[in-house]
This record gives C-alpha cells, structure tokens and sequence, in this order.
C-alpha cells in the first residue's frame, strides 16, 4: 500500500513539470523566430512593383 | 531593395473608414483593437483633412528601440514586425510610438492587457507562411501572395498608398504637381469636374 501511495504520489508530481527553455534576453539582439520566406527580396520587389502598378495608380 | 511604407494623401481622403473595416476584416481582428484608424481635423468645417493611421513601418522604429525584450524586428521589405511569443505586452512601444499603432487585447477573466496587436503591413509575422498559427497570431500574409495591403489596395479614391517608398513617393509627387496647390477634395471644380 505504501509503495502503491508512493507511485501515485511521483506519477502526479511528474505531471506538475513545466518546461524551463528561457529565452536569454540580451540588449538589442533579436531573438525570436526566424521569418522565412519562400522569394528573395528581388523577387518580391518585382511582384510588389508590378502590383502596385495594377491597382495602385492614379485613375 | 524595396523599403514598404504606407502615405495617406489627405487631399483625398473622405473618412469612409472602409481601409479600417478592411483591415479588421481581413485579419478577423479581435474588438476593441484598431490596426488602423481614420484620424479628422476640424471635423464638419469646410477643408476638413482626414488621414488613415497605422502602423508607418519607420526605418528607425521607436518601439523597436525601446522594446525591453527586443521582439521587434525589420524585414528585408522595410516592415516592423514581432513575434508575438516574446511579447510580455508592457506597453513600452505604445508610449514610444508617435503614431499610436500598437494595440493590446484584453485577455483573461479580467481584462487584463495581452500581447501588443499592430498592423503588420499584411506581411504576417515570423510563423510559416501561410500557416494556421501566422493566421491566428498576425492575420493573412498578402505580400507572401504576391499582394500588398488590402487597406490601400481597396481605398475607393486611391488616397492611401502603400508600396515601396520610392514608387510611392514619385506617384505623390506627380500628384501634387499636377494640383498645383489646388483641393482635390473640396469646392466646384471637383463637383462639376472642371479639372
């Protein structure tokens, strides 16, 4: 019974864990997620332009 | 490199909020935030000026500079954005912001202040492109589409404008010219189309 009571008690300790992966804050650095995108700067330079060209002019 | 950046032409803004309904339409903005907003001057005087506020993407962004925990960062296209992960929402960039851009939702039980809200030029944030998460933290991502804002894309008499600031800056400049210091907005010739 005392072991039956000592599991119990670790199992539902072990629940109570919490995930201690901190951030290290340090001034002026970025350190969030990375913002990947699938086209180069140029690339998405060209399609703006052309877009703003499409619906963006003066009438 | 293109550098984003929005212009609001008060000359022919005529305060229909449709950029702010569009905005908070696209990106199922939650109530009681305002990515963007229609500011008036001597509202109902003849020569009233409205302009669209938002978010201005500045090349120095104060908030960027007086965040404590640095969750600001600036693209290749020029456009401030966040990552909403590392946001403790204290409220120091709406402070440092001369725009009033940053908005916080109330979250919990009691209201308290969530994490900041802002216009993120329809560039998502620093989630996958195109993911749920993106979607639900930061809205739709038009640029990664191909698109620009919706906001400027959609405004009836192509007064706010939002590009590249060189693009921009030239359409605004034929503008004006071509005005010669004349309202656009106001009087008889724009009524009777003189011009």
């Amino acid at each position: 019974m005392k072991y039956l009571f000592l599991v119990t008690l670790m199992l539902s300790l072990s629940a109570c864990y919490e995930d201690a992966d901190v951030t290290m804050h340090q001034a002026g650095i970025y350190k969030g997620k990375v913002d990947n995108h699938s086209q180069t700067a140029e690339q998405r330079e060209a399609i703006l332009a052309e877009r703003f060209g499409q619906v963006q002019t003066d009438r | 490199m293109a550098k984003m950046k929005f212009l609001c032409d008060e000359e022919r803004c005529i305060e229909c909020n449709a950029c702010v309904t569009a905005c908070k339409n696209e990106h199922e903005v939650p109530w009681g935030v305002n990515r963007r907003r229609v500011v008036t001057l001597d509202d109902g005087q003849p020569g009233e000026k409205s302009i669209s506020v938002a978010c201005m993407h500045c090349t120095d962004a104060p908030c960027q500079a007086v965040c404590p925990v640095d969750c600001f960062y600036t693209t290749e296209d020029g456009v401030v954005l966040h990552d909403k992960d590392m946001c403790i929402g204290c409220g120091y960039c709406f402070y440092a912001c001369p725009f009033g851009a940053p908005q916080y939702p109330q979250e919990g039980a009691f209201g308290s202040r969530g994490k900041m809200d802002k216009c993120t030029f329809c560039a998502g944030g620093p989630e996958e492109d195109h993911s749920h998460e993106e979607l639900e933290k930061y809205g739709r991502n038009r640029l990664a589409e191909g698109k620009l804002p919706l906001c400027a894309e959609m405004c009836s008499t192509k007064s706010l404008l939002a590009g590249d600031g060189d693009v921009v800056s030239e359409l605004f400049r034929n503008r004006v010219v071509r005005r010669q210091g004349r309202q656009e907005a106001w009087g008889w010739d724009t009524a009777y189309n003189v011009k």
